[in-house]
C-alpha cells in the first residue's frame, strides 16, 4: 500500500464514507468522554493528515494483547485503523521475517526517529542475561531500549507491558519487568488488561493520533476515559450486592438468578477498567455478565493478589479455596495456648508473693 | 501504726508498703471486679453522698482509684508491663491521704452502689477492701482506729466511767428484766448494740423482755458485749477478727445454738456473713438478726403479738440487714402481726437509702456536715410517707437520725422496732 | 515488589492481630481467674443450685437498671444499649462481613440485611457513638473517671466504623485503599483489644453471674 497516501484517501478507497468516517470517530470520543464536536474535529484531521509511523514490539506475551487489538466484529472500521496508522513494524502481522524484518525496522525507525508510536506488548525478562525473549539475537530488554530513543510516545498495551503480568508473578523466574521498569525518560501510558478491550487499544491510540496529546491518566498511568471508574461502579449486578443477594456457589439458585458474585471472588470493586460499560466482542458480553467473578486483570499484581474464588472481605490465610477454619484453628489453639502460659506465670507469681508475705 | 506525726518518709514507706500488700493480697473476686469496671459512672447515681452534693468525688468506684491502679501495677497480668513502661504511676502518700476522706467519710458501705453497676461489680465490697489497705497505711482516721483498738483490747470501743456488765446489769434493775449474764447451756446468746447501752437502754430492756416472752434460754456474756466491731469500720482485719473471735469464743463457751444479733446492721454483717471466714471454718452455732429470729418465733407460735394502736408508721431498712443481708420481710412480718399501717418510703426496701450513719461515719466528727447533706434526702423521704411514728431496725440508725433531729430540728423521733414488738406482747394464753 | 496493603491487611497483618488478641485475653484473664479463690464459710440462706440459678438470672436482669434507678440513669444505659445493638447488627448481618467470618471460621453463611440498610444503621450507630464521647466529656463523674483507656478505645471503634463507612461509600480514595484502611483498623482493634475496656465482652455475664449469686448466697436482691 501506498503509505504516503492520506488516511482519507484510504478510506475512500475501501469504500468508507466520510459521514461513516466521522460517525466513528464520534463514538470513539463519546467512549473516552471527550467532547462531541472532537469527532468531527478528529475525523478532519485524520483524513488530512500522513499516517503516523507505528512500531509494535511484542516480548514476553501470549499474543492475546494484539490478538485483541486485531478482534474486530464490525467489519471494517476497527480493523481500518491499520490504515489510519503505518503499522511498520510488527512481528505478527508482517509478511518478512529474519534480516529483512529486522531491517524494516531499523529503516522505519531511522526514518521516522522521534515521531513514532511505540507499543509495547509482553514483559520484558532480565534474567539470563536476558536469554529468555530474544528476536534476531537481541534481547528484549535491548530491543526496547533501542526502541525506545526515538518514540514519541510508548504504549505499554496489555498487563504484561503495563505491570509485569503473570511472569512478573511470584516467583518471577525471568526477572520480568514492565516498560516502565525499563525505560524511564519517555511518556508511557499504560493500556491495562489481560487483554485490553479491543475499544479502549485503538480509542487510547486514536486519541493520540489525533490530538497529540496523552489523555489523562490515573496514578497508574492509565487513560482515566476507560479506566477512572470501577467494575464494581458500572456493573448491572450492583444493586443484588446493594440488596446483600450473593450468589454462593456457581450452580446455586443466587448464580441462576444473575446475583451478584462478591462472594464468589470477584474483584470487580477493586478493578477499574471498561468491561461493564464497553463490554467484550462488540459489547456483547463481560465476564460476570457470563457469570463468572471478575479476575482483575489490569491490575498490579493481580495474579500474586490471589482470592479469585474468595470475597475480598475475606482473610487471606491457609491455602487459597481452602476453608481458613483449620489453620485458624491451629493458630489460634497455639496462641491460646500461649496466652494460657503467660497467664499460668503471672498467676503462679502472684500467688508465690501472698504464700511468702503468709510465711513471713 | 497510725500515727499522725510520722515523718514524710516513714509514711511513704509504709504506703507503699501497705498498697504493695493490697494488691499481692488481692485474690480473684476482687481482681475480677477492678478489671470489670468500663467507667460508665452509673454507681454515682446511686450513691447519697454524690446524690445530695453533685460532687463527682464521691463516685463509689472512685473511692478505689488508687486501689485499681495498684493492683494493675502490681498484680494483673500485665503489671510489668505497666511498672516498665511508667503506665501506671506508683500511688504516693499524699494520694491516699486525700482518699481517706472518700473511703471513710463519704461512704457508708451501704451497697446501693453495687446494686446499680451494669456489670454488677460489688464496689461496696471493695471499698470494704480498700479500707483495709488504708487501715495499714496508717490512714484509718482517728476516732475509728482508737476505738477499733480499744474494742480489741478489751471488748468495749471506750472506756466507760462504769464497764458495760456493770451498766447492763443496771438497765435490768431499772426496767425490773432479768438479763442473764454468763449462764451457761443456753439457746441463744445475745450481744447489744453500745449505742443502746449508752443512748436507748429501753431497747435493752425490750430484748431481754421478748427472750423471757419467748421462754428460750438466753444470756450475755460479759467477754463480748457489743455488737458493733469497730476494727470492720477501721479496716483493721486483724482487730476485726480478733473483736469477732470474742462472740464466736464465748458463743461456743455457752453452747449457744443461735447467735443473736440485736437492731445493728454492721454488727450482721460482721457477724452472719464475714465471722466464719475469719474464724476459718463454718460457725458451730446459727447467727440471726432479732427480727429474723422474732418472725420465725412469729411463725411457729411461740411469739405472740397484739395490736400496736398507733396508727401509721414509716420504717428504715437497715441497709446490712436489708440490702445487703437478705433480711426484709422479717421486720414487715413484725408490722403487720402488730397492725401497723406501714407507708414505705418512695425508695424503700433494698432501694432504700443509708441514714448516713453507717460504716462508722457517724464516729467521725469531721464527717458530720457532709452526713448532715446526706440526710436531707432521707428526711425528705420520711416526711413524704406521711407515716406518724418513724421506725428503726438499727441503733446506730436511730442514733443517727436522733442526731439529724437534733442538727435540723426534725419534727419526728425514730423509735425502735424492738421496743415497740415488746410493748406489743401479748399475754400468755391461759393453760388449757 | 512488595505486598499491597490490602493484601497485608487481610493476611499477615490478621494474623499478627488474632495471634495477639488470643494471647492476650486468654492472659489477661488466667492472670486473675487463678488467683486465690476465698472459700466462704458463712451459712448461705439458700442452697448452691438456687443462689446460683439467680446469679445466671442476674445476667439478664442487670441488662437494664432497677426501676427505681431508671429516672436518674436510664438514658445514659439506653445510649449505651442502642450502638451496641447497631454495632452488632452491622458485624453481624452485612454481607462482606458475613463472608468475612464465615470464610474465617469455616461456617456457613446466615442471611443479610440489604447493604444500603445497613449503611443507615452504620450512619446512626456512628452518630450516637459521637454522642457517647459527648456525654464522656461533659458529665463530670465520667471525665473525673475516664482514663487514656476510655478515650483510645472509643478512637479505635470510631475509627473501624468511619473507616467502614468509607469503604462502602467509596469515600476518599480507590476501593482498594479504603478496603485495606478499615481491615487495618479493625486488625488494630483486635490488637488493642486484651489492654483495654473492650474486655468487659468477656467480663460482663460472667461477673453479673458471679456477684449476682453472692449477692443471692445471701439472700440479697441481685
Amino acid at each position: 500500500m501506498n503509505s504516503r497516501a492520506t488516511v482519507g484517501e484510504m478510506l475512500r478507497q475501501h469504500g468508507v464514507s466520510r459521514r461513516g468516517f466521522v460517525k466513528f470517530c464520534t463514538a470513539t470520543v463519546t467512549a473516552m468522554a471527550l467532547p462531541p464536536w472532537l469527532g468531527a474535529a478528529m475525523a478532519e484531521q485524520l483524513s488530512k493528515g500522513p499516517r503516523p509511523s507505528v512500531i509494535y514490539l511484542s516480548f514476553q506475551e501470549c499474543t492475546g494483547c494484539f490478538e485483541s487489538f486485531m478482534r474486530s466484529f464490525s467489519p471494517t472500521i476497527e480493523h481500518l485503523i491499520f490504515d489510519v496508522i503505518s503499522l511498520d513494524y510488527d512481528d505478527t502481522l508482517m509478511a518478512a521475517s529474519g534480516d529483512a524484518s529486522e531491517s524494516a525496522m531499523a529503516t522505519a525507525m531511522k526514518d521516522n526517529f522521534g515521531n513514532y508510536i511505540l507499543i509495547v506488548d509482553g514483559s520484558i525478562p532480565t534474567g539470563a542475561s536476558g536469554a529468555c525473549c530474544t528476536a534476531g539475537g537481541r534481547s528484549a530488554e535491548a530491543t526496547l531500549r533501542e526502541a525506545a530513543k526515538g518514540a514519541r510516545v510508548i504504549l505499554a498495551v496489555g498487563t504484561c507491558s503495563a505491570f509485569g503480568g503473570i511472569p512478573f508473578a511470584n516467583p518471577n523466574p525471568t526477572h520480568a519487568w514492565p516498560v516502565s521498569g525499563i525505560v524511564g525518560d519517555k511518556p508511557i501510558v499504560n493500556v491495562s488488561g489481560c487483554p485490553p478491550i479491543p475499544e479502549v487499544i485503538t480509542g487510547t491510540l486514536l486519541q493520540f493520533v489525533t490530538t497529540g496529546q496523552i489523555p489523562d491518566l490515573d496514578e497508574y498511568r492509565r487513560p482515566k476515559a476507560f479506566f477512572g471508574n470501577s467494575i464494581h461502579d458500572r456493573c448491572y449486578r450492583r444493586p443484588f450486592f446493594d440488596a446483600g443477594q450473593f450468589a454462593k456457589t456457581f450452580d446455586d439458585e443466587g448464580a441462576r438468578n444473575g446475583w451478584c458474585l462478591y462472594e464468589l471472588g470477584c474483584k470487580g470493586p477493586t478493578t477499574y477498567n471498561a468491561c461493564a460499560t464497553l463490554k467484550w466482542n462488540g459489547g456483547t458480553s463481560f465476564p460476570i455478565e457470563s457469570g463468572h467473578g471478575c479476575l482483575g486483570c489490569s491490575e498490579p499484581n493481580f495474579w500474586d493478589k490471589g482470592s479469585f474464588y474468595e470475597a475480598q472481605s475475606t482473610a487471606m490465610w491457609g491455602r487459597e479455596g481452602e476453608s481458613q477454619r483449620k489453620p485458624l484453628a491451629e493458630f489460634a489453639g497455639a496462641a491460646i495456648a500461649a496466652g494460657a502460659v503467660l497467664g499460668v506465670a503471672s498467676a503462679g507469681a502472684g500467688r508465690l508473693r501472698q504464700h511468702e508475705r503468709e510465711k513471713k | 501504726m497510725n500515727d499522725v506525726t510520722i515523718d514524710a518518709e516513714s509514711r511513704t514507706s509504709q504506703v507503699t508498703a501497705a498498697m504493695k500488700g493490697f494488691a499481692h493480697e488481692i485474690g480473684a473476686l476482687s481482681a475480677f471486679r477492678l478489671e470489670s469496671c468500663i467507667h460508665c459512672g452509673m454507681c454515682a447515681d446511686a450513691c447519697h453522698y454524690y446524690i445530695a452534693t453533685e460532687d463527682p468525688q464521691y463516685t463509689p468506684i472512685w473511692k478505689v482509684e488508687p486501689f485499681k491502679q495498684a493492683y494493675k501495677r502490681e498484680a494483673s497480668a500485665f503489671a510489668p508491663v505497666f511498672r516498665w513502661f511508667g503506665f501506671k504511676p506508683a500511688v504516693t502518700a499524699e494520694q491516699l491521704a486525700q482518699w481517706q476522706h472518700l473511703l471513710f467519710d463519704s461512704c457508708n458501705l451501704c451497697g446501693r452502689c453495687s446494686l446499680i453497676c451494669p456489670i454488677g461489680i460489688d464496689v461496696a465490697a471493695l471499698i470494704e477492701q480498700a479500707r483495709h489497705a488504708m487501715f495499714d497505711a496508717g490512714l484509718a482516721p482517728e476516732e475509728l482506729y482508737r476505738k477499733a483498738e480499744h474494742q480489741q483490747r478489751t471488748g468495749q470501743p471506750e472506756a466507760s466511767l462504769e464497764p458495760y456488765r456493770e451498766q447492763l446489769r443496771g438497765i435490768g434493775e431499772q426496767f425490773g428484766i432479768p438479763l442473764p449474764i454468763d449462764a451457761n447451756e443456753v439457746e441463744v446468746m445475745l450481744c447489744v448494740p453500745r449505742t443502746d447501752i449508752e443512748h436507748y437502754p429501753a431497747a435493752v430492756a425490750a430484748l431481754g423482755l421478748v427472750m423471757q416472752h419467748l421462754g428460750v434460754s438466753h444470756t450475755f456474756r460479759s467477754d463480748a458485749l457489743v455488737a458493733e466491731n469497730y476494727g470492720y469500720y477501721a479496716g483493721g482485719k486483724e482487730w476485726q477478727r480478733a473483736i469477732s473471735l470474742r462472740l464466736i469464743e464465748q458463743a461456743i463457751a455457752c453452747h449457744a445454738k443461735v447467735l443473736l444479733i440485736p437492731e445493728c446492721g454492721h454488727a450482721y454483717t460482721a457477724l452472719r456473713w464475714e465471722a466464719a471466714d475469719l474464724y476459718g471454718k463454718e460457725l458451730p452455732f446459727k447467727v440471726m438478726a432479732v427480727t429474723e429470729y422474732l418472725a420465725l418465733a412469729l411463725a411457729e407460735g411461740r411469739l405472740r403479738l397484739g395490736k400496736a394502736d398507733i396508727g401509721s408508721v414509716s420504717f428504715q431498712d437497715p441497709c446490712q440487714l436489708d440490702r445487703k443481708g437478705g433480711v426484709t420481710e422479717a421486720p414487715r412480718t413484725l408490722m403487720k402481726a402488730m397492725g401497723l399501717d406501714l407507708r414505705e418510703m418512695e425508695n424503700n426496701r433494698s432501694f432504700s437509702f443509708c441514714c448516713g450513719g453507717g460504716g462508722g461515719v457517724v464516729d467521725i466528727e469531721r464527717a458530720a456536715p457532709l452526713r448532715y447533706r446526706t440526710m436531707e434526702i432521707k428526711l425528705r423521704e420520711i416526711d413524704a410517707t406521711d407515716g406518724g411514728t418513724f421506725l428503726t431496725g438499727c441503733s446506730d440508725c436511730r442514733h443517727s437520725f436522733d442526731d439529724a433531729k437534733r442538727h435540723f430540728d426534725w419534727d419526728k423521733t425514730p423509735q425502735s422496732l424492738l421496743e415497740l414488738v415488746a410493748k406489743s406482747l401479748a399475754p400468755p394464753r391461759a393453760a388449757l | 515488589m512488595s505486598m499491597d496493603w490490602l493484601s497485608f491487611a487481610r493476611g499477615p497483618a490478621l494474623k499478627v492481630a488474632i495471634g495477639v488478641f488470643f494471647v492476650g485475653v486468654v492472659w489477661r484473664i488466667l492472670g486473675f481467674a487463678l488467683l486465690r479463690i476465698r472459700r466462704e464459710h458463712s451459712r448461705p440462706r439458700s442452697g448452691l443450685l438456687r443462689y446460683v440459678s439467680i446469679g445466671l438470672f442476674a445476667t439478664a436482669t442487670r441488662s437494664w437498671p432497677h426501676p427505681q434507678f431508671v429516672k436518674r440513669t436510664g438514658a445514659g444505659e439506653a445510649l449505651g444499649y442502642s450502638y451496641h445493638m447497631g454495632l452488632f447488627a452491622v458485624i453481624l448481618l452485612f454481607g462482606p462481613h458475613v463472608a468475612f467470618l464465615c470464610g474465617l471460621l469455616g461456617i456457613h453463611p446466615w442471611p443479610v440485611l440489604p447493604s444500603s440498610v445497613i449503611t443507615g444503621i452504620a450512619v446512626v450507630t456512628a452518630t450516637l457513638f459521637a454522642g457517647v464521647l459527648y456525654r464522656r466529656l461533659t458529665s463530670r463523674v465520667m471525665r473525673l473517671l475516664s482514663n487514656f483507656d476510655d478515650y483510645f478505645t472509643w478512637f479505635i471503634t470510631m475509627l473501624v466504623m468511619c473507616t467502614g463507612l468509607a469503604t462502602s461509600a467509596h469515600l476518599g480514595a480507590r476501593y482498594e485503599t479504603l478496603l485495606a484502611i478499615h481491615i487495618l483498623s479493625v486488625d488494630a482493634l483486635l490488637i488493642w483489644f486484651p489492654f483495654g475496656k473492650l474486655m468487659h465482652a468477656f467480663y460482663i455475664m460472667p461477673s453479673r453471674a458471679l456477684n449476682g449469686a453472692i449477692l443471692a448466697r445471701k439472700g440479697a436482691p441481685t
